[in-house]
């Protein structure tokens, strides 16, 4: 079936397309909305602290834990091997093994071997965090420290050392994608190019960290709070680790001070938290330190790229070999954002032969989670410099060579090797931003600034973002479910299988069910985040709330609708197509007539099945909706889209360069996104802007420095940095409305658009400006100090 | 969360302060704003028994004589900033504390005497100490006793403070002399990766007698003398490529962290000495 998009039935006075103000907007910003740390338990809950290897790789040789355990207060200490007997291993989020890669089991706690600076080797628990926290120092671990590698590349030698015992290589996977015939078409192209571009690993940093709260009642029921994105995944994951029913687990997703994907399950402290619980026979609590939340890496890559073109500026073949150091995998699957850096190439550019291999590799840093962009902001950096460096070799302008290489709107959909591009209009989208940057302007003002010596660079970004992905086989795939009922107020209650990162989706939510039943925002209710209350669902990731999450609810509401249309048809004595929802009211268009809606629902539950000529006297409703324009099976080209949506945005950055320092600032940015119909579009920009920010922070500043002994040393947001207000320029944004034809009223993710053009734009603006001078930085982030070596070396050169 | 068994004193005069700080030794810290200290103890970097409160002491004179301003140990950055211009040379204070990051919540708990003792290469107050020429007041379980800023600041997180010796005021000049103070970060949040304060003594605006003082390049402040730039009638007499070798020269050992390396440093170090010295033309 293909659901085609359709108006809401009141489309007059809708709130859907409003800025609607988020329902828990009010209690947010008065202090009142409360999180996971702020929520009271009864009873006295227990805290718990962790003990973390400072080594990146060595043997656990011994562990004496009595001088914790005799400490006032401490009621449990763990060690690994204990942990490990009283579990099953942890699920993998993405397991590895799912395109043949290799995998491992990992356990709550480091068992015999530590493969990270960082990682959990021992647990305590007691009365106070003060306590906990005290008593880890009495652990005493000899550890026999083993020889370690931190870089991707030296992990691929075969002399280095294993991550995992047992490994052949570091190798976790290597993954070609690949269309045509990029060797031939690079042989025969009239001009090539290769280059290298690496990106740094940085994190998301939001502002809560993780933290757990378990709970075991007498009758063998665990309950979890979690500052999570996955609610039920988490669930299911509990239950397998502990060998129970999944019916004898209730997880809560607290409100989240944001999600990014650092909050995916599958991290050890999920099931650590609750077997602690379990053996200290009362609640406990964990909350992650930021020290602990910085350990969390991502986005660590290096491309080596070849691409040949044609005198005019059309791309022909791109060869890229990716490398990504995913750090010591980890159950919690962010590894796979290698696969996807691999899957956006070649983005939103028509390019027909290309091939791309991402090695996948284990190295002794701490582990990947998901990171905003989830690869595509590598991919698209490694692109969106790919197209300036063919404009600067034919001496065209940027924008010229992607107007002559983007997929043109009347090709759409579009196939690539893994992506069934649903629609876009990227030639408009381009030109309007060019318009809104005043482009033309600022190239001209550009000239003037470079003949007195100032280092002035303008940078386009256009950025592709599949959305809303549905990976068979893994913990989270792409469809969800919602539910809808109806009371006899005529306010309505939506459970809902995914869950808010602190993005508003709720307020999204009930516009579309409000708009559904012609009620206000206000009277929807929207349940999230409690597996005892909601209905089986994936929670956040891949920006795909509104999408499925949305779209379930919207069905939902649709079948309640229709309940309450038969049954106002007969009350009002006219057809059913005739019913309309309005204002709180049923309204029969024909003769204008109106009942108040709680007329018509307790009209229906005092009299449903007997005296209105339906059958139906409930008002509720549960709709799983599955993303269209998924191909999971191959088709007969041997291609597959795990991907339904496509948001895209292009990006136009102006930075100068202080030539003395190297230190880069953003003057302006302007923005142009489609992510199909918008519901929100206050959200939207919020979530647009929230993500440039976060893109401008990963190219100039945000770092997660390792140092030659394996520890973390960006482990503050001291020496972190993370952008601050007066960082940041005033961003410029539009957005364009091309409905997705696959989705239900046409509705595209958008809470990641922006990290990766701006990463792309910015990239490109840095290196325009030091065009002049000859040079150019690919290594991220362009920090002040690396910008300046460039210029440095330039300067010494003959 | 603190993790040891922390005994917080409040005495009420000096000599009792000198005493706790004497007796407990390496096991006792001085709290003032405690913006550092604490966070330190919650992360459990460092290992205390004792905490010496100095709210009690009345160590928040902000007062001046002709020649003088006296700035108390719990005097804070917000203090600084409330207070009536400075006159002279001490303005380079007030200027200095307005650029503190983090925000009101650190300006009105961070204090200039805090940040002296606690010595980090990477910040703002030793360099602008060593420029003016501040004297620091110390009070220990002999009585008092002055040193210079330049003296007091021995190494990296380490200052010339005895066993029981605590910091209990500064005071610096108010010479009617021409400051100009550069700071050099990365981005807002970022800890300073080089400042410059610039003191120009000659009334007649030249730059004898100038000095710059270099913070947060090299392990303790470097008051540079400009002495060898300038030609008869005190004007800087070599170009900037010039000038920023001679000052890379002044730096053997440049500070190194997570945020930029040592040589970085040393090669912006005389790109602030200029901007800084720029500013104090400005300020003519």
């Amino acid at each position: 079936m293909t659901l085609t998009p359709e108006a809401p039935a009141t489309a007059a006075g809708s709130p859907v397309g409003r800025s609607v103000r988020r329902k828990d907007g009010d209690l947010i910003l008065t202090g009142h909305g409360a999180y996971l740390d702020d929520i009271e338990f009864p009873g006295s809950v227990l805290h718990a602290a962790l003990l973390r290897s400072p080594h990146p790789a060595a043997r656990i040789l011994r562990m004496d834990t009595s001088a914790a355990q005799a400490r006032p207060g401490v009621r449990v200490v763990l060690t690994g091997a204990e942990a490990a007997a009283a579990t099953q291993p942890i699920p993998h989020f993405y397991n590895p093994a799912m395109v043949g890669g290799r995998s491992t089991d990992f356990h709550p706690l480091a068992v015999d071997t530590v493969h990270y600076a960082g990682e959990p080797v021992a647990a305590v628990v007691a009365e106070s965090l003060h306590e906990a926290q005290a008593a880890l120092r009495d652990i005493v671990v000899d550890y026999e420290t083993l020889p370690f590698v931190l870089d991707a590349e030296q992990a691929l030698a075969p002399e280095a050392p294993r991550v995992f015992e047992g490994w052949e290589d570091n190798a976790v996977a290597r993954l070609p994608f690949m269309e045509g015939d990029a060797t031939a078409a690079l042989a025969g192209a009239p001009h090539t190019l290769t280059g290298e571009i690496s990106i740094q690993r940085y994190q998301t940093t939001p502002m809560e960290t993780r933290g757990y709260v378990a709970a075991w009642s007498p009758d063998g029921r665990l309950t979890m709070h979690a500052s999570t994105q996955n609610p039920h995944p988490l669930r299911s994951h509990l239950a397998q680790v502990f060998g129970i029913g999944e019916h004898q687990v209730r997880v809560v997703a607290t409100r989240l001070g944001g999600g990014f994907g650092h909050k995916f399950h599958s991290y050890p402290e999920e099931a650590l938290v609750a077997l602690l619980a379990r053996r200290a026979g009362a609640p406990v609590k964990w909350l992650e330190s930021r020290e602990e939340s910085l350990l969390v890496g991502a986005r660590e890559y290096l491309h080596r790229f070849e691409v040949g073109f044609d005198a005019e500026g059309t791309i022909l073949a791109l060869q890229d070999r990716i490398l990504a150091n995913v750090g010591a995998l980890g159950s919690s699957g962010g590894w796979a954002q290698a696969f996807v850096a691999g899957l956006t190439v070649p983005g939103p550019y028509k390019i027909t032969h290309y091939d791309v291999e991402v090695a996948v590799v284990a190295t002794h840093k701490a582990p990947w989670n998901g990171a905003r962009g989830f690869g595509k902001e590598s991919a698209t950096l490694m692109m969106e410099r790919v197209v300036d460096l063919v404009a600067q070799r034919l001496r065209m302008d940027p924008a010229e060579v992607r107007r002559r290489n983007l997929i043109p709107a009347d090709a759409m959909p579009y196939w690539t090797a893994m992506k069934h591009i649903d629609s876009g209009e990227y030639h408009a989208v381009l030109e309007e931003v060019l318009e809104a940057a005043d482009y033309e302007g600022q190239r001209a003002e550009q000239t003037t600034a470079r003949a007195h010596g100032r280092l002035l660079g303008i940078g386009i970004g256009f950025e592709l973002a599949p959305e809303g992905a549905d990976l068979a086989g893994s913990l989270v795939r792409g469809h969800d479910t919602a539910t809808v009922r109806i009371d006899r107020t005529g306010g309505a209650t939506v459970l809902t299988g995914v869950t808010s990162p602190g993005s508003g989706n709720e307020t999204g939510i009930a516009q579309m069910v409000a708009a559904e039943l012609g009620i206000g925002v206000d009277d929807v209710r929207v349940v999230q985040g409690d597996t005892d209350l909601c209905p089986y669902g994936y929670g956040n990731f891949s920006s795909r709330s509104l999408t499925v999450g949305g779209a379930a609810a919207v069905l939902a509401a649709r079948d309640v609708r229709a309940t309450l249309a038969q049954a106002g048809a007969h009350l009002l004595k006219t057809r059913v197509e005739d019913c309309s929802f309005a204002d709180g009211h049923l309204i029969d268009t024909a003769s204008g007539q109106r009942l108040p809606l709680p007329e018509v629902v307790n009209a229906v539950m005092t009299l449903g099945g007997v005296g209105l000529g339906i059958d139906e006297s409930q008002l509720e409703s549960t709709r799983t909706y599955s993303p269209e324009n998924v191909h999971l099976v191959p088709d007969e080209a041997g291609r597959v889209s795990v991907y339904p949506s496509y948001a895209y945005s292009a990006h136009v950055a102006t930075v100068e360069v202080d030539r003395e320092t190297g230190k880069v600032t953003v003057l302006s940015y302007t923005g142009v996104h489609d992510c199909g119909t918008v519901i929100n579009p206050m959200f939207v920009r919020g979530q647009f802007l929230g993500a440039i920010a976060m893109g401008i922070g990963g190219a100039l500043w945000e770092e997660s420095v390792y140092g030659a002994d394996g520890r973390l040393r960006s482990d503050s947001l001291k020496r972190y940095l993370v952008p601050r207000a007066p960082d940041l320029p005033w961003i410029e944004t539009r957005s364009r409305e091309t409905p997705s034809p696959f989705a239900l009223l046409g509705v595209k993710g958008g809470g990641e658009s922006g990290v990766s053009g701006a990463i792309g734009a910015i990239a490109n603006a840095v290196n325009d400006a030091l065009l002049p001078l000859g040079v150019h930085v690919h290594e991220m982030p362009l920090s002040a100090p690396r910008v300046l070596r460039a210029l440095t070396d330039q300067r010494i050169r003959p | 969360m603190i993790r040891t068994a922390l005994r917080h004193h409040a005495p009420g005069d000096l000599e009792e302060a000198a005493a706790l700080l004497a007796a407990h030794g390496e096991r006792a810290a001085v709290v003032g704003g405690g913006t550092v200290l604490v966070p330190s103890l919650t992360r459990g970097e460092r290992d205390l028994d004792h905490v010496v409160d100095l709210r009690r002491l009345g160590l928040d004179e902000l007062s001046g004589t002709d020649q003088e301003l006296r700035i108390g140990a719990s005097v804070s950055y917000a203090d600084v900033l409330s207070a009536p211009p400075f006159p002279g040379a001490a303005q380079l204070l007030q200027v200095a504390a307005g650029g503190i990051t983090g925000g009101p919540q650190i300006r009105n708990q961070g204090t200039v005497c805090g940040s002296a003792s606690y010595a980090n290469p990477s910040s703002d107050m030793p360099g602008v100490l060593v420029a003016l020429g501040a004297q620091m007041h110390l009070h220990g379980p002999e009585g008092g006793r002055t040193l210079p800023a330049g003296e007091f600041f021995v190494d990296a997180f380490r200052v010339a403070a005895r066993r029981g010796e605590l910091l209990v005021a500064v005071s610096v000049p108010t010479r009617p002399d021409r400051i100009g103070y550069y700071k050099f970060k990365l981005a807002e949040g970022s800890w300073p990766i080089a400042t410059a304060s610039a003191v120009l003594p000659d009334p007649d605006g030249s730059l004898t007698g100038a000095t710059v003082t270099l913070g947060a390049v090299s392990a303790v402040p470097l008051r540079l003398d400009l002495a060898p730039l300038l030609d008869g009638n005190g004007d800087l007499a070599v170009p900037a490529a010039e000038v920023d070798g001679w000052v890379a020269a002044q730096v053997p050992e440049p500070w190194d962290d997570e945020l930029a390396p040592g040589d970085y440093r040393r090669t912006v170090a005389g790109v602030v000495l200029r901007r800084a010295l720029q500013r104090a033309e400005e300020n003519r």
